[in-house]
């Protein structure tokens, strides 16, 4: 394994992109009777890499408000992420942030 | 009962007898059958071989041929309510949104269920006591969810309310004989004890951010 030289800074931009707050669309997950409250909370650590507590924290508030923002990006960003989760039987959709 | 998944060092151990892994291997056919964008729900029309090998379904087709974006057959949301629960519809209030999402996605999102299910499937009846690889786990667990959701909307489930009934239903004995709706309930909740356990064999550990295979 080589030297790096690159500061590493250079690493962080693409987290920052994702949760930055003015970016204007979101995924959000819609509660249903059908997914396990664990199954959800495994998907969301699963799938968008969230530790544990910040995983059942989002699953709580889509099985006790019925839906939840569980990502926030770009448009294509967002439509990726409601394809994924449908591909999971998670209930998704996708909008601009008003 | 003992615990049907366990994780070991090769992968999740599955201890299931031949019976139960025939019967899931026959649900996880027939949801791969429901979902198979080849016929499906509507005349979505034949399959371009070439054009599934391009992720390219009737729907993207046709868009293609339209020449320049004239209102053509915009996808419609399937009409089998169990399909449509597995191929939702993306955006709430802006149909043209969700028309052009489902336009893009659905054939692909119809084709890794359906591959996902198979490989689940085959997995299953691979030999006595079968050790998944972390793919498969994968597959199952996304496999099991499938299929819930289409017996849970075929026995009506709507709310949280509708599934506590479940438990009822199974248990109902009016003396008028079996029911058959009991019989799928019943169902339902063995591959919710299934669909639990595996979850819980799959579990990341507690406080880390974790991605498996990335």
């Amino acid at each position: 394994m080589g030297v790096s030289v690159a500061p590493v800074e250079l690493e962080q931009p693409e987290q920052q992109e994702r949760t930055r707050s003015d970016v204007p669309w979101v995924t959000i997950v819609w509660n249903d009777p059908v997914n396990l409250m664990s199954y959800v909370t495994f998907v969301f650590q699963t799938y968008f890499g969230y530790p544990r507590q910040r995983a059942e924290k989002l699953m709580l508030d889509v099985h006790h408000k019925g839906r939840v923002v569980v990502s926030t990006g770009t448009r294509e960003e967002m439509e990726r992420d409601t394809e994924a989760m449908h591909e999971y039987g998670l209930w998704a959709t996708f909008r601009k942030e008003s | 009962m003992g615990r049907p998944f366990r994780a070991e060092k090769a992968g999740i151990r599955i201890d299931l007898d031949v019976a139960e892994r025939e019967l899931l291997g026959h649900l996880f056919d027939q949801v791969a059958e429901l979902l198979d964008p080849g016929d499906g729900d509507g005349d979505r029309g034949p399959v371009d071989p070439l054009a599934a090998a391009l992720g390219l379904g009737p729907a993207e087709l046709s868009d293609l041929a339209r020449d320049g974006g004239a209102p053509g057959q915009a996808p419609l949301p399937p009409q089998d309510p169990a399909l449509a629960r597995l191929l939702p519809q993306a955006h709430r209030d802006d149909t043209d949104a969700a028309t052009e999402f489902r336009r893009l996605t659905e054939y692909g999102l119809r084709t890794r269920k359906r591959d996902s299910l198979q490989l689940a499937g085959a997995a299953l009846r691979r030999a006595d006591a079968p050790v998944l690889t972390g793919e498969e786990a994968q597959a199952l667990v996304k496999g099991l969810t499938d299929v819930r959701l289409v017996i849970g909307e075929r026995l009506g489930l709507r709310s949280d309310g509708d599934a506590d009934r479940l438990q009822d239903l199974v248990l109902r004995d009016d003396g008028d004989g079996p029911d058959p709706w009991a019989g799928l309930a019943a169902v339902y909740d063995l591959l919710t004890w299934w669909q639990e356990h595996l979850v819980a064999a799959l579990r990341p550990p507690a406080g880390r951010s974790w991605r498996p295979g990335r």
